[in-house]
Parts: structure tokens; C-alpha cells; sequence
């Protein structure tokens, strides 16, 4: 059951957004972030779910595992949705039960607000869907390379990253094993309250830390036998470039950020609810 | 010029050891002024068994640990000096005994690419240097894969093969076997043999794995520290009462042949494989 747990979603297919610098892709997402909490209306958000229909249709994902990602906020969604349902001030009453008031501006509210949210997430998706670990955290790494002038460690903060991404598998394995020697021995992780099943958890824990630390220590050596001394005058094999491709993506991302700005205008003179 | 050239070699270290409470300093010396010289090309295995000193030995080679007495040349660069550290890690690759905790990266070509990006190659340099390292090591299928799904003796080749991308004269194996399977460890031996006899790469391989040492081309066995045995296989194990005495085993045709001698059966004392017992036992019913 443990195996089930899959960090770093990507969806292995070949599509022009594949294809794509993790740079650019890193900046598109977000500025799309930042755009979409200029949208307000339900027109913007028809335009923002026409634009990303079109990008998740170009990057050959199946839809469903854009959606994955929504189930995990559901909560979160629902709760938003509920708040902004009856704390926004309106004037034209829907419902009042009691205390609790519910007017049309507090559903138009609510509806926007999930909305958002879905949208940020299956955006945000995009992202991690299309590009591989090393390439975001190539990615990351330098786009944070200016910053490393006022002290930013950009070269640890990606080598971190991928030593995470690398021990992950290793250390789940770990752990399976650890639990099944305990089990063997009679250990019970699925019975009792929930202060024993935490109980449960520390032989599971302790070793794993010791092994996790073991572990480091051993990569540490192996790392500096090999001639790492940080990222001072180091090389990359992959050296990454941006192309025609990647300046298509921001032409087109800027037409989209004009359409959302001129919506918005739009949206001065229309009622509401729309 | 010799490869690697150890002069009265001494590792010291301090070990604090809690008591009741009452925490005492102990100075250990795990190594004794180990003399050992290794040639350009040679495969020289160090055997030795558990805490002997074997590994420590290893790490001084690499530069990994400092000499407290006496001094280590690797192709002639004093491992004292700092500012030879990278030439003399570079010259002289290591790989470790646990495959899963020496492999950097998520993806195959990654990992091997990590040496020579810390040597600041350049990067269609690089790309080449994977590419045969991975030939080298006859991996070139798993470029693309991520080690986690790899065998353990998949895992050492592709450890061996970031080392080979550093371009080394030397590389020194601490008991690259050990947490293999039979069929890993057949693999990484012949990876092992194989870049010796044909790229001339100098091999020092650190094992208590006598079947491992019986190719090589000279013994040192390692005992507390010291430098106890030293010669060709065949010298070492006819040593058999000694390597005993140092816990170690010798090879299991060696192991019969001494007791078909102590039984008083004329047969040579270096026999280490199984063709020379029957050439041996053969030649014996001839002439009987």
C-alpha cells in the first residue's frame, strides 16, 4: 500500500507543452497565478477555463489527471465556499434561516471563489504534469541564480531537491521493510484509538530517522569523493536554451493576460452576475 | 611511476567510550605503518576482515581521510597537500559498498554526468563522457531509467561507470560486493576485470571475499592494522594457517588441497581453482 504514494506526478507523453523550457513554464504559471485573481467575472473565468481547456487539450494529458488534484482541496473548496456564502453583504435576499443570511452576491461570491480555486490547482497541474523533476529543479535553480548575489542558495536549494526526489523510493522501501519486521513480530499498525496507532508509528520512525541519517552521512562522502564542492564552477550535461517554442508560449501568454485585463474593464459595465 | 605508494602509513583516531556515566578517550590506531605500492595497470586486492583497517586504507587514497603518520602518494601527489585534493580524486575514483547510498541523481545519465560537472567539463564533453562510460560498463539500455528501479548490481555498475566519466588512472572498490546477490556480484566483477585488462585502469579492490582476490594480481591482507601477508594469490594462500589466524578463509579448492596435504597427500600447496585440483589430483593418479 505504501507504494501507492507517488511523488512528482509527471505524465510521461510527447506535446508542444512537453516540450517546453521548465523556465518558461515555471514564469507562465505564474503569471497565470497572478492573473487569475484579477478575473471577477463569470465571463473571465469562461475565457480562463476556454484557455486552459486549450493547453491541457495541446498537452495530450487525459483530463482526469488534471482533475486529481482537485479531490485533495475538496475540503478547503467546500469550506470557502460555505464561508463567502454567508458572510458576503448583499442586497438582494435569497434565504434567511434564523441568523444566517444568503443573498444572490453571497452565491455569485461563493461560486467565484471555487471556481478560482479549481482553477489554480488544475493550472498548477500543468505544470507538474509536463515536466519531469530534474527539469523543474534545473528550472528553479536558475531562475533563483540571480538571487544567489544577495545570498539565496540556489545551487542547494536545487541539489536538495533532487536528493529528495532521489530518496524517496529508497526510503519508502525502507520503511515497508521496517514495518513488516515490526508486523512480523506482532506489531498492530490498523487496530486500536488513534493514540496507539501514533504509538505505533515511533518504532517505525525511530530506526527509519537513524537509517535516513546513516544514509546521509554515507552520500555526504560519496559525494565529496566524486569532487562535489558546491555549485562554484560546476558544469551542467544538459544545458538548457529556449527556443522559438518558448517564445510562442509568452506571445500567446501575453494575448491571454491583455484578454483577461479588457474582461475585466468589461465587467465595469455589466451587471454582476454576469 | 607508482600508482599509489603508502610509507609507513599511520591513521589515528579517537574513540570516546561512555561508562557509567564516566565518558574515557581512547586512541585507537587503525593503521600501522602500512607500507603498500601499487603500479600503473596492477589489480591489487586488500583483504582483511571486519575493522581491520581495510576501509580506512581506502578512504586515505581518495583523500577522504588524512594520514596522522607517514605518507600517501597517488601518482605522486602527497594526499597531505589540500591543494591537490580534486586532482587526486579525480585521478583516484572510489566506489562504495552500499549502491543505494552513492547515487546522486534520479535519472542514470544524471548520476554518471555529476562527476565531471563538479570537474567544470564542458557540456558536449560531458554528454560523450556518459555515453562510454555507460558503454564501458554496458548499461547504454538504462540511460534513461531511475536507480530506484535498478538491481544492486545494476546500481554498482552505473557508480562505477560516474567514476570512469571522471576519467581516473585508478579506481578503488571498498567492498563493492558485499550487499550483492551471486549474480550482482559475478556482474560487477567482470565490469571490474574487464576495464583493467582492456582500458588499463588500475584497480585496488577491498574485500573479505577470497574468491575475489584469487584474480588478482597481488594480495595485501590487512590484519589490526598491519600490513601481514603480502605476494600473488598463490603466495597468500598457501598461507593457509595464517590467513585463519587473521579470520579469514581461503579459497574453498585452496581449503582441500590443505587438507589433502596435512593428510599427507602430495599435492601443491597454491592451488586456487578448480581446473588446477583437477589437473592436480590428475596427475597424481598418474603416478601412482
Amino acid at each position: 500500500m505504501i507504494r501507492d504514494i507517488t511523488i512528482g506526478q509527471y505524465y510521461p507523453v510527447a506535446s508542444p507543452i512537453h516540450r517546453l523550457d521548465a523556465r518558461v513554464k515555471l514564469a507562465i504559471t505564474f503569471i497565470y497565478i497572478v492573473t487569475l485573481f484579477f478575473v471577477d467575472s463569470f465571463i473571465g473565468y469562461f475565457f480562463v477555463m476556454l484557455s486552459l481547456g486549450a493547453v491541457i487539450a495541446s498537452s495530450k494529458v487525459p483530463l482526469r489527471f488534471m482533475l486529481r488534484g482537485i479531490k485533495s482541496i475538496m475540503v478547503i473548496i467546500v469550506f470557502t465556499m460555505i464561508i463567502n456564502l454567508f458572510t458576503t453583504k448583499g442586497e438582494t435576499l435569497l434565504l434567511e434561516i434564523g441568523f444566517l443570511r444568503i443573498t444572490w452576491e453571497g452565491v455569485a461570491v461563493a461560486l467565484k471563489m471555487s471556481i478560482r480555486l479549481v482553477f489554480l490547482i488544475v493550472g498548477s497541474s500543468v505544470l507538474t504534469l509536463t515536466t519531469t523533476p530534474i527539469h523543474l529543479t534545473d528550472g528553479i535553480e536558475s531562475i533563483l541564480k540571480p538571487f544567489s548575489k544577495i545570498g539565496v542558495p540556489s545551487h542547494e536549494i536545487a541539489m536538495m531537491m533532487t536528493i529528495a526526489l532521489r530518496f524517496i523510493p529508497t526510503l519508502l522501501d525502507e520503511t515497508d521493510k521496517i514495518m513488516k519486521a515490526q508486523q512480523a513480530r506482532g506489531a498492530d499498525f490498523d487496530t486500536g484509538t488513534l493514540k496507539e496507532k501514533a504509538q505505533s508509528l515511533i518504532p517505525i520512525l525511530v530506526p527509519l530517522f537513524i537509517s535516513a541519517f546513516r544514509r546521509a552521512e554515507e552520500l555526504a562522502t560519496a559525494m565529496e569523493a566524486r569532487c562535489y564542492h558546491g555549485g562554484e564552477n560546476r558544469t551542467r550535461m544538459h544545458v538548457v536554451s529556449i527556443g522559438r517554442r518558448d517564445f510562442v508560449a509568452f506571445a500567446v501568454t501575453a494575448v491571454y493576460v491583455c484578454i483577461i485585463f479588457l474582461l475585466r474593464h468589461a465587467a465595469e459595465i455589466v451587471p454582476f452576475w454576469i | 611511476m607508482k600508482m599509489v605508494r603508502a610509507q609507513q602509513l599511520s591513521y589515528e583516531y579517537i574513540k570516546t567510550v561512555e561508562k557509567d556515566g564516566v565518558t574515557t578517550e581512547q586512541k585507537l590506531q587503525a593503521l600501522k605503518n602500512v607500507n603498500i605500492s601499487v603500479e600503473k595497470g596492477e589489480f591489487v586486492a586488500v583483504l582483511g576482515h571486519n575493522g581491520s583497517g581495510k576501509s580506512t586504507f581506502a578512504k586515505h587514497i581518495n583523500a577522504l581521510l588524512c594520514p596522522t603518520g607517514g605518507t600517501l602518494w597517488v601518482k605522486e601527489m602527497d594526499t597531505k597537500n589540500e591543494e591537490l585534493v580534486w586532482d587526486i580524486r579525480q585521478s583516484a575514483g572510489m566506489v562504495f559498498q552500499n549502491p543505494d547510498n552513492q547515487l546522486v541523481a534520479t535519472v542514470v545519465e544524471e548520476d554518471i554526468a555529476f562527476g565531471p560537472e563538479n570537474l567544470g567539463i564542458e557540456s558536449s564533453e560531458i554528454r560523450k563522457r556518459v555515453d562510454d562510460a555507460l558503454e564501458q560498463v554496458r548499461m547504454t539500455e538504462f540511460a534513461t531509467f531511475t536507480p530506484s528501479k535498478l538491481s544492486g548490481g545494476q546500481k554498482q555498475r552505473i557508480a562505477i561507470a560516474g567514476v570512469l566519466a571522471m576519467k581516473p588512472d585508478c579506481i578503488v572498490l571498498d567492498e563493492p560486493t558485499a550487499m550483492l546477490d551471486p549474480i550482482g556480484r559475478r556482474e560487477v566483477m567482470e565490469t571490474v576485470h574487464r576495464l583493467n585488462r582492456e582500458e588499463g585502469i588500475t584497480i585496488i579492490l577491498i574485500t573479505h571475499y577470497m574468491d575475489e582476490a584469487v584474480r588478482a594480481d597481488r594480495v595485501y591482507v590487512i590484519d589490526d592494522g598491519d600490513v601481514v601477508l603480502n605476494g600473488t594469490p598463490k603466495e597468500v594462500f598457501s598461507n593457509v594457517e595464517a590467513l585463519k589466524g587473521y579470520g579469514l578463509d581461503v579459497p574453498q579448492v585452496t581449503e582441500v588441497a590443505y587438507l589433502l596435504r596435512r593428510e599427507g597427500i602430495p599435492i601443491p600447496a597454491d592451488i586456487l581453482t578448480v581446473e588446477e585440483m583437477v589437473g592436480a589430483l590428475c596427475q597424481l593418479r598418474s603416478t601412482i
